[in-house]
């Protein structure tokens, strides 16, 4: 509960924060828009030249643009502001407020900024899910829904653990302000299917930064290609990395020793 | 001047060298997107057999090509000389005797570049041996005529960016118009697919723009695609877009530091 309301006022506070620039808002929605139809005639480009992509048709692969997108939106609308002013607090030592703060520190400082108009960029997300779903043809049963919404989740949380990971090593290298960057760069990989990748591309996105995880993983149970062996070994990989995830940030933040004072 | 240009250049190579660990990670950053592209088309490719004529090895040497000319004709001016217009730090370098943008953000750029092109090789080469393409198509002489229309393409592109920048006189939102310019080279240029496979309306714009003169143009001449109309088309299209491109720059600057009010300086 005490989370919950945290979470409403920081929400509070960010939507007040976008209310001041509501022209760039639009714009930003507008662009947003922009982005959208060039990723769908990208699509288009690719199918008007072959029938499969490593086996996925049109329908499921707008449907994966549509699992990208809510790693993406979750990339721009908390990853980069948070990430931004945590490398700042560090440099500074502003740090020092948020840990005094009676609250979970690693909830602090990865919640606090939010971009809340991207929450249009969600609903958007899921309508791209459901209209591939029903152009692939692809019949699915209730099960195959549950376990893609919950192989969608643990694959967020993996990528916020990483992320969790790659700030908290701030603590340990003080000026690592490119801390997100790889993150974002191999971002893209989540578009197609890693199936179609080269194997060491393949290893890259699904061992090292796991963006397959997040994208290709959850449409693959949906399709109802994962046995039940494999749904549990993600579900858990989304759990441990969470706890590793905790520990490093735990450590780190003994280390911080502050930098005004 | 030319003394002028030696020491711009000693200034900025030292200042960019200095970044030199950001300076790899946007090399990464900027590197997946045409290997992502390249593994899309080559697994089409192959499960086609083609795609409208285009090998898998066709994909491979396109885009291993792609990625030395968008290093050359590309350019950073807009995150480097923006934020001097927004601030008011602009004021120190209009008072010299010398072009802030065509003097010290153009060395600035071209550091950047030999900085990058030395961090790309090694990795150039790595995908090399990953991807092992056939660039039997590819001739000295082609090189050779390949080299003036990327230095303009490049000069093109630079232009453009410094028009897109110096907006920065007038409005704050440069960066959302510099998507949508962003978006344009996209489309226009042949960055995410050669231009033969797009649309048959893209490819007719795109002819008269100038996106495609900065990879497409360059990248089928280098691969000894191109007949030789179509290498003269190509000269006289970066000959008109150079010209246009200096006239908008002109313009733009003249009419931009009039309005120029050193804002906190």
């Amino acid at each position: 509960m005490h989370i919950l309301k945290l979470l409403s006022a920081f929400l509070k506070v960010n939507i007040q924060m976008s209310l001041a620039y509501r022209a760039d808002t639009v714009v930003n929605i507008l662009l947003n828009l922009m982005w959208l139809a060039w990723e769908l005639l990208s699509l288009n480009i690719i199918f008007s030249n072959t029938q499969t992509l490593g086996g996925w048709g049109l329908g499921e692969l707008i449907a994966l643009l549509g699992v990208f997108r809510l790693i993406n939106t979750m990339m721009i609308a908390f990853i980069w502001p948070n990430t931004e002013k945590f490398n700042q607090s560090i440099r500074d030592g502003s740090m020092d407020y948020t840990i005094l703060q009676p609250a979970n520190s690693m909830f602090l400082v990865t919640f606090s900024r939010i971009t809340v108009w991207r929450f249009w960029d969600l609903i958007l997300a899921v309508v791209l899910i459901v209209i591939g779903i029903n152009m692939s043809g692809d019949s699915i049963n209730a099960l195959q829904i549950l376990t893609f919404i919950l192989l969608a989740l643990s694959g967020m949380v993996v990528i916020y653990s990483l992320w969790i990971v790659l700030i908290a090593l701030t603590f340990w290298f003080t000026k690592f302000d490119n801390n997100v960057t790889i993150l974002q760069a191999l971002l893209d990989a989540g578009r197609y299917p890693a199936t179609v990748y080269p194997v060491w591309l393949r290893i890259i996105v699904t061992f090292i930064i796991p963006i397959a995880v997040a994208t290709t993983i959850p449409l693959q149970a949906l399709r109802g290609e994962l046995g039940l062996n494999q749904v549990l070994i993600f579900l858990f990989v989304g759990i441990a990395s969470f706890v590793i995830a905790t520990q490093v940030w735990k450590t780190g933040l003994k280390r911080y020793s502050g930098a005004s004072s | 001047m030319f003394l002028i240009f030696k020491r711009l250049w000693q200034v900025n190579w030292a200042e960019q060298w200095q970044y030199r660990a950001n300076l790899l990670m946007y090399l990464l950053y900027w590197l997946v997107s045409p290997i992502i592209y390249l593994a899309v088309w080559t697994s089409i490719a192959n499960a086609n057999g083609d795609v409208k004529g285009f090998t898998a090895n066709d994909f491979v040497t396109y885009y291993m090509v792609l990625l030395i000319c968008d290093q050359v004709t590309s350019n950073i001016i807009i995150h480097t000389f923006a934020y001097k217009i927004q601030d008011g730090s602009l004021s120190g370098e209009l008072i010299k005797p010398i072009h802030p943008m065509l003097t010290n953000a153009l060395v600035n750029n071209v550091a950047f570049k030999v900085l990058t092109m030395i961090g790309l090789t090694p990795i150039w080469v790595i995908l090399f041996f990953l991807f092992q393409p056939d660039f039997s198509g590819v001739t000295f002489i082609n090189i050779l005529i390949a080299i003036p229309p990327m230095l303009f393409a490049f000069l093109i592109g630079f232009l453009f960016s410094a028009s897109i920048t110096a907006l920065a006189f007038w409005t704050t939102r440069i960066y959302s118009i510099h998507e949508f310019y962003f978006a344009l080279i996209l489309l226009f240029s042949g960055q995410f697919v050669p231009l033969t496979l797009m649309p048959k309306v893209i490819q007719d714009i795109a002819q008269y723009l100038p996106f495609q003169l900065m990879l497409y143009y360059p990248i089928q001449l280098i691969l000894g695609k191109l007949s030789q109309a179509q290498i003269i088309q190509g000269y006289v299209m970066t000959g008109i877009w150079l010209s246009v491109s200096i006239l908008l720059f002109n313009w733009v600057w003249r009419e931009g530091v009039k309005r120029y009010s050193a804002v906190g300086a």
